[in-house]
């Protein structure tokens, strides 16, 4: 999280403009946005996962018929409607992955160019590192 | 870069959103503490309130969230019952399927060719709707909470805004304050020693 500038040795008086204060406020926005996209991108990374495992267990498995959950009900669907099911999840699921991850590789670009400008105006002032 | 006297540029300039006052940005901490009359203390005191006050809110706002956030699954879950039905309809083929009764124990039910489905509205009330009436509802239903969803996540970026903007209003009044004794500080012993001589 972010603690705002408590400069208790200088009690300098580090004059604080609206840009500066807005440029604080986005670096807090994209921290948070930040966290929340390290949580997406772990369950979808984990729904992945489950979709491949599926995937290998329907290839190994014999039966015509699976039980294949749609809601809160398994439904007997025969075996390449699933196998086709899957493939489209897989696909959506992955596709989903990449954006998250996309927007995080831009957050974390869009943090560090805040850090350069709040940084170089505050010093030691501010600190933008994660306790 | 020169302060202007009121703030510019974005659009989130609003003295509040729905409810929550915004949190005032101070341009000056000496000017701002003459002008209110305040002293430091009773500043950072009022701050603090207000700080609190927000962090309320902002507790509310993310119960929201968390309530929307899992209802949309919910939504999307049946939708995705009823696409099924739907694409059965037409073959004739009943549908065997495997639900859960209770914790661990599983019935099976053989789910004719149908036309209608019964949605459950919440309220011990269940109505009936054709298939196309249910994805309709259901649609509407996804649609709504994904904007209420939206709008909530602005609220709760706007009061995120207000806290920063609090804290560093905090930050600045105690600096100002620790600067101001300093000063104190150091001109009093000079004025004693110049009265003494």
């Amino acid at each position: 999280m972010m603690q705002q500038g408590k400069s208790s040795s200088s009690g300098s008086e580090m004059q604080v403009t609206w840009e500066d204060q807005q440029n604080i406020n986005t670096f807090s926005r994209l921290n948070n946005r930040f966290h929340e996209l390290e949580d997406d991108i772990k369950l979808a990374k984990e729904k992945c996962d489950n979709l491949e495992d599926a995937g290998n267990e329907l290839i190994l498995s014999d039966e015509e018929m699976v039980r294949f959950q749609i809601g809160e009900v398994f439904a007997h669907i025969p075996r390449e409607e699933v196998e086709t099911k899957i493939e489209e999840m897989k696909e959506a699921t992955f596709k989903s992955l990449e954006n998250l991850q996309h927007e995080k590789e831009s957050i974390v670009s869009q943090m560090a160019e805040l850090k350069k400008v709040l940084y170089a105006k505050f010093k030691d002032s501010i600190n933008l590192e994660e306790d | 870069m020169s302060s202007s006297s009121s703030p510019s540029g974005s659009g989130a300039d609003l003295s509040e959103r729905r409810g929550i006052p915004a949190a005032k940005f101070i341009q000056d901490v000496e000017t701002y503490l003459s002008q209110s009359g305040f002293d430091s203390n009773s500043a950072l005191a009022f701050h603090q309130e207000r700080l609190q006050q927000y962090k309320v809110v902002e507790m509310k706002l993310l119960a929201q969230q968390r309530d929307l956030q899992a209802k949309i699954p919910d939504i999307e879950k049946c939708l995705e019952v009823v696409a099924t039905l739907e694409a059965r309809k037409g073959t004739g083929e009943s549908l065997l399927a495997d639900f859960e009764v209770s914790e661990g124990i599983y019935s099976r039910a053989c789910i004719e060719d149908t036309d209608s489905v019964c949605l459950w509205l919440g309220a011990n009330v269940m109505l009936e709707y054709s298939c196309e009436e249910a994805t309709t509802l259901l649609k509407n239903n996804l649609e709504n909470a994904k904007a209420s969803l939206e709008v909530l996540v602005a609220d709760l970026q706007f009061l995120r805004d207000q806290v920063t903007v609090t804290q560093v209003t905090i930050a600045r009044i105690y600096n100002y304050d620790v600067h101001q004794r300093r000063v104190k500080q150091v001109t009093t012993p000079t004025a004693i020693a110049a009265a003494d001589s």
